[in-house]
């Protein structure tokens, strides 16, 4: 196994808001969830470039909506995330859990 | 979403993120912005909804840019050597033409026609070549028009600082005036970057007519 398969820490995070958000996955519920969870502000632009990286490795599927007016008329793109994207987060889960094990994280401050 | 009088987002930075989104992503990334302003105008008014889309489109546009360096990045450094010969060329070219229709025409003799063809060749030399080779690498550069274009202007004008850096010592000297100067050198950057943008725009224009089509 390469070290290409491990996910980034955005990457992770933007592929577990995918799995929380079900079928409701796209660019503004990703943002928001990313917000409201983990209290980061991030783009949108972010969160494109991290997800068609993460369709480029066959992580994560998207597919267009039908277009809304509050849109102006575009369509949303929804994501989903595929067999291998999932793998892929519990390889890394599994890589964490395996070099946290026996630290202790927290420091005393004396 | 609740009802209320419906509030349009700053166009310039609207047309910021157009103009820098990739030609896949010209429905979900607009959209996503549209969608979450109206909601925050309605919310919170529009002054702050307006703040909250410039930072969003300012924060999306530099994402998208880098995103660009680090995807294709032999696209963007192939369009950017390429159009910097291809000005040299078009320049050296031009240049070329220009004094060969004085001497065989014998121009020098009439101040009108010399006058004419200076006038011109300027013209040509720095305002029309540099827009046609930005044009150029921009339909080359397909979907990454604005990277290319704004990579080669700022190579040029930072090159002509330089150049112009060097040979200060003639700034001081009588009847030297430095404003045309700065202008006719830095007008070429400005204009690859406004023939990009016109590309840009029209390969926009038709992605937006396509998708209605399939609608």
């Amino acid at each position: 196994m390469s070290g290409r398969d491990y996910l980034g820490e955005f990457e992770h995070i933007v592929i577990l808001a995918l799995l929380r958000l079900s079928d409701l996955a796209y660019g503004v519920t990703v943002r928001r969830e990313i917000e409201v969870r983990i209290g980061r502000e991030v783009s949108i632009g972010a969160i494109y470039a991290t997800l068609d990286r993460l369709e480029a490795k066959g992580y994560v599927k998207s597919q267009l909506g039908d277009p809304t007016p509050e849109r102006g008329g575009r369509s949303k793109r929804f994501f989903h995330v595929t067999a291998k994207g999932i793998a892929a987060v519990n390889r890394s889960h599994r890589a964490i859990k395996s070099m946290t094990e026996g630290l202790r994280l927290v420091r005393s401050c004396s | 979403m609740s009802k209320a009088t419906f509030v349009r987002p700053p166009r310039m930075a609207a047309w910021l993120v157009d103009l820098f989104t990739p030609t896949g992503q010209t429905e979900s990334i607009p959209g996503d912005l549209l969608e979450e302003f109206s909601e925050l105008a309605s919310q919170s008014g529009a002054a702050s909804a307006r703040g909250w889309y410039w930072r969003q489109s300012a924060k999306t546009a530099a994402h998208l840019i880098a995103t660009g360096f680090v995807v294709t990045p032999w696209l963007i450094a192939g369009t950017v050597v390429g159009g910097w010969l291809l000005g040299w060329a078009g320049y050296w070219l031009t240049e070329k033409a220009v004094v060969a229709v004085h001497y065989k025409y014998q121009v020098y003799a009439h101040i009108d026609a010399y006058d004419f063809w200076l006038l011109y060749g300027v013209l040509i030399e720095r305002l029309i070549e540099p827009f046609v080779v930005g044009c150029v690498i921009a339909v080359a550069a397909k979907g990454k028009e604005m990277i290319a274009t704004m990579t080669l202007g700022l190579l040029i004008a930072g090159w002509s600082g330089l150049v112009l850096g060097y040979f200060r010592q003639y700034w001081s000297e009588p009847n030297f005036s430095l404003v045309p100067l700065l202008l006719t050198t830095f007008v070429s950057p400005v204009m690859i970057v406004f023939g990009g943008g016109i590309v840009r725009e029209i390969r926009s224009a038709m992605s937006r007519r396509s998708s209605a089509t399939h609608c």
